[in-house]
């Protein structure tokens, strides 16, 4: 049984999908191998008696059980939890990543809904909410107390219903913002033609990502001709999607050969992930931009960009979630399903990018030097987020990681530029542009 | 909610015998299966290895901290770590100690301590130790070379002013420390509470007591009671200091579910100071016994509150252990009522006096209390119940900042005809 997993803007701020086909063997917990298992649950059974008999208010035991499924999969990491039947009987019913609510990708931090990024072209993003800012009150009720997906499903809703937030950004007075609920069904690709040079950006992996992109490159050949100058791809902010997605955008940059591998708790059971053969933009200078949103499926693209030597990668240390999370149907969808993470994944190099992120090839920050503190949360900002095996802290190992950060040259822009005129897409047009791009690629591959 | 285990109010843990095997509704029931599956799965298809129990254990934690902010689950070893805790003892001198001039000054000598009965008294001074100066130290240094094992003897430098110093070796031991602190400020008697969470707390108070009227030379002119930041402790030792300052008469009533299950608390009979004035001071880190004491002397007219409005945990949890060292359930069990019938369940206790202790800076600050916890339980009483900030009276600018000014302001209310005229405004209210 296959689900196609929409990307769906609320559910979850990062999320990597893979497909995937219903284990119903590990449903079967009679198996004698799980006697520690049922002893366990021997405890927690005990447990909610006390609870149902003793506690000072009369309690709802499925409520109460499932704040403890909620609170079991929160203590794994911050991307795996519990969909009820309702929830993903609508997940399969939304193929194509169309939703109704408001249009931003959220994660919770401080108790709080934290906004990663609004969906270009949804109410969130007319109404002028931004990457960090916080939700602290839902049409008047504190969100603290509330899970992330609690909180969601409460800013969902019908399309023309309306929903207030309350929004509190540092050094501002929290506000109320009253948005209409609607269809977010935006195309997750545009495109321009900056100073000659060409520019896509790709918003998130959904089903739409790669045949948009295709789309994009031949809008862009009609305009300009066959052999397009260069281009500048546009990752930021981009927190992922579908891993099928993330391979069939690298197949554009890549002729064949490696784009990422996953593995399991079983390190033999490896997968290899590959480009299709045959490159549709063979010989294009390719910038990829990144920042510290950049999550998932765009980690993946850059990571495979830069290992094989494809292009640049410009802009700030992404996201860094290396994992990958699967939708188990739960006895066959009617108790709900499972969203687990199962695998890492692996850049061709080999690399994991779980709680570290991709360095970009040339640092060049968005913001001016000016001491303040521009940084977004990262994956390992995140509770109990997995760490990486990579960087299991050794005597004397971490001294020298934390050295070569210190190293790290970047660019800055000038003092009095405007944030608002992109010096990291200034600089990678620049690159292009001057024919830098040859030489500093030549550079970063010796 | 590991960090807040200090607000709890634990009564003994109860007799119930209702260990039935569980009889869910059948809601009850698919939900527990999807949680069997869930758990089957995750052992089978996470990323990593996971230890079953601690999946249950989170699962049962997710599960009680949504009941309110004070259930939770405690492991075998935190539950026993929890107990000894509770009795408080550690190796060492049997001393309390405060940094004086670059030396460490004994504020209290147990008597049943081995430094008391090697002779150092309160007010001595230890200007080294092991030979090694303390001068230029922090407290904690200091006294991390006092502190050892039981059984260990330490070589101490002791001063008694006027008489010189000499050199004393002490055994430590095992040490039960007090809860509260003592001494006399301005001519009254004032004690500091910092926990209920000590089995013996009523008779270190009534010997803290005692010290202060040999300090005095007779009857107190008027006691303070400081309980701030006192986050409370056991529901017994509440009641029975309570006690200590009424003759007879209710403290407190808890009921659970049913109302029927009202069960009443009641000071002995007797009071320690009868006719001597008395000022509690407390601050919104004042929670769970600290509040039932303020609570019960404010309601039956005995002392006066004065600070700020205090926590608002007015529930009763009750730790039972599970049979099988399988750790123990802390569960909300009840909730408690003030002698007048009053839930302190996410209000507090209102002073008579507001007093701050810090300047008037012109903003709200914004205090941390029990309704501003996920998930707390709520109160039936949801009249107004805000601190009148018009009357919070600040620090005038002159005072000193390193200075208490909430303790003077409660030596100024026994001292002066403010005391009748707050306890006579009580008694209007009521």
């Amino acid at each position: 049984m296959k689900y196609v997993l929409p990307v769906v803007g609320t559910v979850a701020a990062v999320s990597l999908f893979a497909i995937t086909t219903a284990n119903q063997a590990a449903l079967a917990v009679e198996k004698p191998s799980y006697s520690d298992t049922f002893e366990q649950l021997d405890l927690f059974a005990d447990v909610m008696a006390r609870v149902r008999s003793d506690y000072v208010v009369e309690v709802e035991d499925g409520e109460l059980i499932e704040d403890a499924i909620n609170g079991m999969l929160q203590s794994l990491d911050p991307h795996s939890s519990y969909v009820n039947p309702e929830d993903f009987q609508r997940l399969q019913e939304q193929t194509s990543g169309r939703y109704v609510g408001v249009g931003m990708e959220v994660t919770q931090e401080d108790g709080y809904v934290k906004v990663v990024a609004p969906i270009d072209g949804s109410p969130a993003k007319e109404a002028g909410i931004e990457s960090g800012d916080f939700i602290t009150e839902i049409n008047g009720e504190t969100v603290l107390g509330l899970s992330l997906t609690e909180a969601v499903n409460i800013i969902r809703g019908k399309a023309g219903e309306e929903v207030t937030l309350t929004i509190a950004r540092v050094d501002e007075e929290p506000r109320d913002i009253t948005l209409e609920r609607r269809e977010v069904n935006r195309e997750v690709v545009s495109y321009e033609i900056m100073d000659g040079v060409p520019y896509i950006r790709i918003s998130q992996f959904n089903e739409k990502a790669a045949p948009g992109l295709e789309g994009a490159i031949a809008e862009l050949r009609r305009e300009m001709g066959r052999s397009l100058p260069g281009l500048v791809l546009d990752l930021r902010s981009n927190p992922g999607g579908l891993l099928t997605e993330s391979i069939k955008v690298s197949s554009v940059f890549l002729d064949g050969g490696k784009v990422v591998s996953t593995r399991g708790r079983d390190a033999t059971e490896q997968q290899n992930y590959s480009a299709e053969a045959g490159q549709l933009l063979d010989g294009v200078p390719v910038v990829v931009l990144i920042d510290e949103a950049s999550a998932s499926a765009s980690e993946i693209v850059a990571g495979a960009i830069q290992d094989r030597g494809r292009g640049i990668v410009l802009g700030m240390t992404s996201f860094g979630k290396g994992s990958v999370q699967s939708l188990i149907p739960l006895r066959g969808g009617r108790d709900g399903a499972l969203r687990l993470t199962t695998q890492r994944y692996y850049t061709p190099d080999g690399r994991s990018i779980q709680g570290t992120g991709i360095d970009p090839d040339l640092f060049v920050s968005a913001y001016p030097d000016d001491g303040e503190d521009h940084s977004r949360p990262s994956e390992s900002d995140l509770p109990n987020s997995i760490e990486n095996e990579d960087t299991a802290p050794e005597e004397g190992v971490t001294d020298a990681v934390e050295d070569s950060v210190d190293d790290i040259m970047i660019d800055y822009p000038p003092e009095g530029f405007e944030v608002t005129d992109d010096y990291q897409l200034q600089r990678a047009i620049e690159l292009i542009r001057t024919g830098d791009y040859t030489q500093r690629l030549a550079e970063l591959q010796n | 909610m590991a960090g807040l285990a200090g607000v709890s109010i634990l009564a003994a843990g109860l007799a119930h015998s209702v260990w039935a095997a569980p009889t869910p509704d059948d809601a009850a029931y698919d939900k527990l299966r999807i949680l069997a599956g869930i758990m089957a799965v995750v052992d089978e298809e996470y990323v990593e290895p996971v230890e079953t129990q601690a999946l249950i254990e989170s699962a049962m934690n997710g599960a009680l901290s949504r009941l309110d902010p004070h259930s939770a689950y405690i492991p075998p070893t935190t539950f026993t770590e929890q107990r000894k805790a509770a009795r408080r003892e550690y190796g060492g001198l049997g001393i309390e100690v405060v940094m004086e001039e670059g030396y460490i000054k004994i504020s209290y000598a147990l008597e049943e301590g081995p430094a008391y009965a090697a002779g150092i008294r309160s007010g001595d001074f230890i200007t080294a130790v092991e030979g090694e100066s303390v001068r230029d130290k922090t407290l904690d240094e200091a006294v991390e070379g006092i502190r050892g094992l039981a059984g260990d003897p330490v070589n101490v430098t002791v001063l008694t002013p006027e008489e010189g110093t000499r050199e004393v070796t002490v055994m430590r031991q095992q040490v039960r420390g007090r809860a509260i602190r003592h001494r006399v400020e301005d001519g009254l008697g004032y004690v500091i509470i910092e926990s209920f969470n000590n089995d013996r707390l009523t008779d270190d108070l009534r010997r803290a007591i005692e010290l202060l009227q040999e300090e005095l030379g007779g009857p107190l002119p008027g006691l303070i009671i400081d309980l701030r930041g006192n986050r409370g402790g056991l529901l017994t030792q509440s009641v029975s200091v309570s006690g200590l300052f009424l003759d007879g008469g209710e403290v407190l009533s808890v009921r659970g579910r049913e109302d029927r299950d009202t069960e009443r608390y009641h000071a002995e009979y007797g009071e320690l100071l009868p006719d001597v004035p008395i000022v509690v001071i407390v601050s919104p880190g004042s929670a769970s016994a600290a509040e039932i004491l303020a609570g019960a002397l404010q309601d039956r007219g005995r002392a006066v509150v004065i600070g700020r409005r205090t926590f608002g945990k007015g529930s009763v949890q009750s730790v039972v252990p599970l049979p099988g060292n399988r750790g123990a359930l802390r569960l909300t069990t009840q909730k408690y009522y003030t002698p007048s019938g009053k839930s302190i369940q996410g209000r507090g206790i209102m002073p008579d006096l507001l007093v701050s202790a810090f300047d008037d800076t012109g903003e709200l600050r914004r205090r941390f209390r029990e309704d501003s916890l996920p998930n707390a339980l709520t109160n039936a009483d949801r009249s107004e119940y805000e601190e009148d900030y018009e009357a919070v009276i600040y620090p005038p600018e002159e005072f000193p900042r390193d200075e208490d000014f909430q303790l003077s302001q409660a030596i100024d209310v026994l001292k002066s005809d403010r005391h009748a005229t707050l306890l006579a405004a009580q008694s209007d209210l009521d």
